[in-house]
C-alpha cells in the first residue's frame, strides 16, 4: 500500500466493492447517513447528560469536598504523602491522580504516588498472594498515620480497594474514596473518612465525573495550602 | 474569609469553569460522528487502535486502550487498542538515543500497520512527540485521530491529520474531562457502527 493511502482511498476501495457487492452496497449507502444521524444524535445526548451530572453531584458535594481538601491539606502540610489506587479505567485515574499532585499544571507539588505503576509489583503479590492484596500490602509497606489512601471504583464494590482503605484505615491514614452507583460496599465501610458516589447508572458518566471530582479535590488542596500559607505569613510577620 | 468558605467557594468556581467547554462538545456531535465512522471501518478492515500521550493524557491512552480491549458493556466485542505509553524500557531507550520527540514516531513506524489508527492526545495541542507520531502515522497511511484542547496548537494546524477535535478551554484538567467524554462515547458509538454492518462493507475480521 501507497504512503498516500486515506480515506479517499477507502472510498475507492469501497466503489470497487460496488460493483462485486452491488445490492449491498446501495443498502450500505443509504443506510450511513442514518447511521450517522443516530450516532451525531447520541453524542450530544451524552454531552448534555454529563455536564448535568456533574453540576448536580458538584452542587451537592461542594461542602464535603471543601471539607476534605482541608483534611488532604493539612496532611501534606504535616508532610504527608498521597498513594492512589483502583482497577483497570480506575487504574488510570489513580495515575492521573498521583501526576497531577506530584507534578500540577501549576501550584505546589506534592509528594504522590500510583500503586498501579509497578507492573513487578502488582504481578508478584498477585502470583504469590492474590489480586486482593495488590494495593493492600502496598499501603502496608508505604503508608503512615500521617498520609492520604485515595482509592477509585466505579461499583464501590473492588475487594482489592476496599482492603486497601481497611488497611489505610488500621494505620490511621486519611481514607478518600470516588465510587460509584450508589457505593457499593464502599458505602457501609467505617474506614472510609470522605466518600464521594456519583449516582448514575453508566460506568462512563461515574468514570467522567470522578475525573472532575479528583481534579477539584486538586484544586481545592491547592487553595487550602495556599491560604494557610498566606494566614502563617500573615501571624510570623 | 475562613479557610472552609474559602475553599468552597472555589468549588462553584470549578463547576462555572466547567460549564461552557462541556457544552461545547454537543456542537461538535458530527465531527465526532464522522470519526467514529472512519474509525469503525478501520477496524473492521483488521485495523487496531494505537494511543499515546504525555503525563496526565498517558493515562487515557492507557484508559482508551482498556476501553477497546476490555468493555464495560457486556455483549461487546473486544477490539485492538494499545497504548505507546506503558514500555519505560521503549520509552526512555527511544527518549535517550533519538530524542523525547520520537518516543511515540519509532514505535509507530515499526509496530503499526497501514489499516490502524493512530489516536494522539495533547492538552494544548502543542505536544511535538504526539504531532510527530500522528504525522508518522499519516504517512504510513494509518487513520489519525486528535484530541486536543486550547487554541489547538501545532496540532490543530497540521493539515497532515484526518480527524482533530479541540475541547474548548485551556484549563488542562477541564480539557481531560472533556477528553475523558470524548473517548467514552467513540468506543460506544464505533460499535453502533457494527450493530448496522451493511454499512461498513463486507465482513474482513471475523
Amino acid at each position: 500500500m501507497g504512503a498516500d493511502r486515506d480515506e479517499v482511498s477507502a472510498a475507492q476501495a469501497t466503489a470497487g466493492i460496488e460493483a462485486l457487492y452491488p445490492f449491498l452496497y446501495a443498502e450500505g449507502e443509504r443506510d450511513v447517513g442514518a447511521v450517522l444521524e443516530e450516532v451525531r444524535r447520541s453524542t450530544a445526548e451524552k454531552a448534555a447528560e454529563i455536564v448535568e451530572l456533574r453540576r448536580s453531584v458538584l452542587e451537592r458535594e461542594a461542602g464535603r469536598l471543601a471539607e476534605c481538601a482541608a483534611a488532604m491539606a493539612a496532611r501534606f502540610s504535616a508532610g504527608g504523602r498521597l498513594y492512589a489506587f483502583g482497577n483497570g479505567g480506575s487504574s488510570t485515574d489513580a495515575q492521573e491522580v498521583a501526576t497531577t499532585f506530584l507534578h500540577p499544571p501549576y501550584g505546589r507539588p506534592l509528594p504522590a504516588l500510583s500503586l498501579t505503576s509497578d507492573v513487578a509489583v502488582v504481578t508478584a503479590l498477585s502470583n504469590d498472594v492474590g489480586f486482593e492484596v495488590v494495593f493492600s500490602r502496598q499501603i502496608g509497606a508505604f503508608g503512615k498515620p500521617g498520609d492520604v489512601a485515595f482509592g477509585l471504583s466505579t461499583s464501590g464494590g473492588s475487594g482489592n480497594v476496599i482492603a486497601a482503605f481497611e488497611e489505610a484505615g488500621r494505620r490511621g491514614m486519611l481514607t478518600v474514596g470516588l465510587a460509584g452507583y450508589s457505593g457499593g460496599k464502599m458505602a457501609e465501610l467505617e474506614a472510609l473518612d470522605y466518600l464521594f458516589v456519583i449516582p448514575s447508572a453508566s460506568v462512563h458518566r461515574i468514570q467522567e465525573a470522578q475525573t472532575t471530582i479528583y481534579h477539584a479535590l486538586w484544586e481545592l488542596t491547592q487553595r487550602a495550602l495556599a491560604a494557610t500559607a498566606s494566614q502563617e505569613a500573615a501571624v510570623s510577620r | 474569609m475562613s479557610l472552609f468558605s474559602e475553599v468552597r467557594a472555589a468549588t462553584e468556581e470549578a463547576l462555572t469553569r466547567r460549564e461552557a467547554p462541556g457544552q461545547a462538545l454537543a456542537e461538535d456531535a458530527e465531527r465526532v460522528a464522522r470519526a467514529c465512522y472512519d474509525m469503525a471501518l478501520r477496524f473492521h478492515r483488521g485495523g487496531k487502535l494505537i494511543v499515546f500521550g504525555n503525563g496526565g493524557s498517558s493515562t487515557d491512552s492507557n484508559h482508551v486502550a482498556v476501553e477497546f480491549v476490555h468493555p464495560v458493556i457486556v455483549g461487546k466485542r473486544a477490539l485492538p487498542a494499545m497504548a505507546l505509553t506503558n514500555d519505560p524500557a521503549t520509552v526512555t531507550g527511544v527518549a535517550n538515543r533519538e530524542g523525547f520527540e520520537e518516543v511515540f514516531a519509532h514505535q509507530l513506524r515499526y509496530f503499526a500497520d497501514p489499516d490502524d489508527i493512530a489516536l494522539g492526545l495533547s492538552p494544548d495541542g502543542r505536544c511535538a512527540n504526539v504531532l510527530r507520531g500522528l504525522e508518522v502515522a499519516r504517512d504510513l497511511g494509518l487513520l489519525t485521530v486528535a484530541l486536543a484542547g486550547g487554541d489547538g496548537g501545532s496540532i490543530a494546524a497540521s493539515p497532515k491529520l484526518t480527524h482533530v477535535l479541540v475541547a474548548r478551554s485551556t484549563d488542562p484538567s477541564v480539557v481531560k474531562e472533556i477528553h475523558v467524554t470524548t473517548y467514552h462515547i467513540l468506543w460506544e458509538l464505533v460499535h453502533v457502527f457494527f450493530e448496522h454492518p451493511g454499512v461498513l462493507g463486507p465482513e474482513v475480521i471475523k
